[in-house]
């Protein structure tokens, strides 16, 4: 697997590309000293956005060291 | 985004040689996760390199793990055990198991991104079903520790329908919601529909004449028992589509899909599920009946490796459903329990087949099943209770006819039947208890020795 792939090593499409890259902006926002209202939303919103990446077998973490 | 019959194209119809590799990839990371950072699997896993699992045969290098494994963990770890990769704090719920086997509940903690996957895996069964935005779905469940719809209800909300939650209800007032909603989808237990059904003939509400077109049928396996299938979507005039899953994964794994090709697809892009000889555990082939033995890719706190599920199952391939997904399926639901079949005068009788039999009757309210030991032999004791409106001579015909059925199915052997008197047997809102096995206490207390088959 790579930045440009699925867990199959099949290329990503715009759209698949598209939903890593919020879904990695979503962790990265998580090291960032956000207020509660912030952090939680963004965890709920990686929450769902971690399934969708595991749905289309782009990427497959187990975020509880996120907090979610 | 409404005419797509697949929740997830990508993955419901990849080809099976890149489905498993896919489980293949996501197993490997999944035991890696379970070994660094549960107690558990940190011993039962230590030997193996999650690397080097690269094939379907490299499973048979997992331990398996027993609800007894589970259960004892939280005996000597309590609440929690040693499955777990964190501790409460770490989680957003806590559910148990229903307690309706006697047992002490199970109990399972869940992370954000895990209740969000929970309430997915009911997303595949939901859209599957043809459950879509538009609909309003009544949840006919109770609301408490117990996991059972509470997942099914975030997949309504997820999926964008309406959910109803029907919890601290009456039966009545449930079946007066349902059509006050304008309910168009209804999940329960399988038993449960049919006592919905009951009570809303008893006070005159129309229920094939309501909005429901869909139920979502889960917590015993009648959901894919024809006969019983075929009373409910008779009672409700709508389709009955069965589903399955356990707390131990805190979701369903299966479920059935729109076309109703008599069974349901494994959801295989989060699940493997192996099928094995229950007393060597070693794989059976499609076509042949064993153990369900599940290993969860979904569950971040609880990680489930080749778990022991003892529910009864017949793998085919997913082809044979004839809709264009490629996930396998189980033909007939689940079938069983490993240990709920039973000995009588040297005949196997199983729970499911008298349920299939006796749901094949009409005019039969309610029933159940008493294995006594009575005058130095066994007995099956059939209780049945009739419908209200069956005329009074009406019972010896069905008595004449449910006999004659149930012997022809077992051999020959005779099953008492006995009359029950209107609303005197129990109903049921979770999973139904019908039969109970009385002979152990009888022949102790008739001095009889045990015997050893």
């Amino acid at each position: 697997m790579s930045d440009a792939t699925d867990l199959l090593g099949t290329p990503l499409t715009d759209d698949e590309r598209a939903l890593l890259a919020s879904y990695d902006g979503l962790r990265a926002l998580l090291r960032t000293d956000l207020a509660p209202c912030a952090a939680a939303g963004v965890r709920a919103a990686l929450a769902h956005l971690g399934v969708v990446v595991t749905d289309l077998g782009l990427r497959y973490d187990h975020l509880l060291d996120d907090g979610v | 985004m409404a005419d797509q019959p697949f929740w997830n194209p990508k993955t419901e119809t990849l080809p099976r040689e890149q489905l498993r590799e896919l489980q293949l990839a996501k197993l490997r990371r999944q035991v890696a996760w379970a070994r660094s950072r549960s107690p558990h699997y940190r011993r039962t896993l230590r030997d193996v390199d999650p690397d080097r699992l690269r094939s379907w045969d490299d499973l048979d290098r997992l331990p398996f793990l027993t609800r007894e494994e589970w259960m004892a963990g939280q005996e000597t770890h309590p609440p929690f055990g040693e499955l777990p990769v964190v501790g409460p704090e770490a989680a957003i719920r806590v559910h148990t198991t229903s307690g309706t086997s006697g047992r002490m509940p199970l109990r399972a903690l869940d992370g954000r991104k895990d209740w969000s996957w929970a309430a997915e895996m009911w997303c595949y069964a939901l859209w599957g079903a043809g459950v879509r935005p538009h609909d309003v779905g009544y949840v006919a469940f109770g609301y408490g520790s117990f996991i059972g719809f509470w997942g099914l209800h975030g997949g309504l909300e997820k999926l964008g329908a309406l959910a109803v939650p029907g919890g601290a209800q009456t039966t009545a007032s449930r079946v007066q919601q349902i059509v006050d909603f304008g309910a168009t989808v209804v999940a329960s237990t399988p038993t449960y529909a049919l006592r919905l059904a009951q009570e809303a003939e008893s006070l005159g509400v129309d229920l094939p004449g309501s909005a429901v077109h869909t139920l979502i049928l889960s917590g015993e396996p009648a959901g894919s028992i024809p006969e019983t299938k075929a009373l409910i979507e008779r009672a409700w005039g709508a389709k009955a589509f069965d589903t399955a899953g356990m707390t131990e994964v805190s979701t369903i794994v299966m479920f059935e899909p729109a076309n109703q090709p008599g069974g349901c697809h494994v959801i295989e892009d989060h699940f493997i599920e192996q099928v094995v000889d229950p007393s060597t555990g070693l794989e059976v082939g499609y076509g042949e009946r064993g153990e369900r033995v599940c290993t969860s890719f979904g569950r971040s706190t609880t990680p489930l490796i080749r778990y022991r599920t003892a529910d009864l199952v017949v793998k085919v391939p997913g082809a044979t459903a004839g809709n264009g997904r490629t996930f396998d399926l189980y033909e007939g639901g689940i079938i069983g329990r490993v240990d709920d079949m039973k000995l009588v005068r040297g005949t196997n009788v199983y729970p499911g087949a008298i349920e299939a039999i006796v749901r094949g009757h009409a005019g039969i309210e309610e029933f159940q099943v008493r294995l006594e030991h009575l005058d130095g032999r066994d007995e099956v004791i059939l209780l049945v209770e009739p419908h209200p409106a069956l005329p009074e001579d009406g019972w010896s015909a069905l008595e004449r006819a449910l006999a004659t059925d149930l012997a022809d199915a077992h051999e020959g052997l005779r099953f008492l039947l006995r009359r029950a008197e209107t609303g005197s047997l129990p109903r049921f809102e979770l999973k139904a208890k019908r039969l109970t096995d009385l002979r152990a206490e009888q022949r102790a207390a008739a001095g009889v020795p045990e015997l050893s088959v």
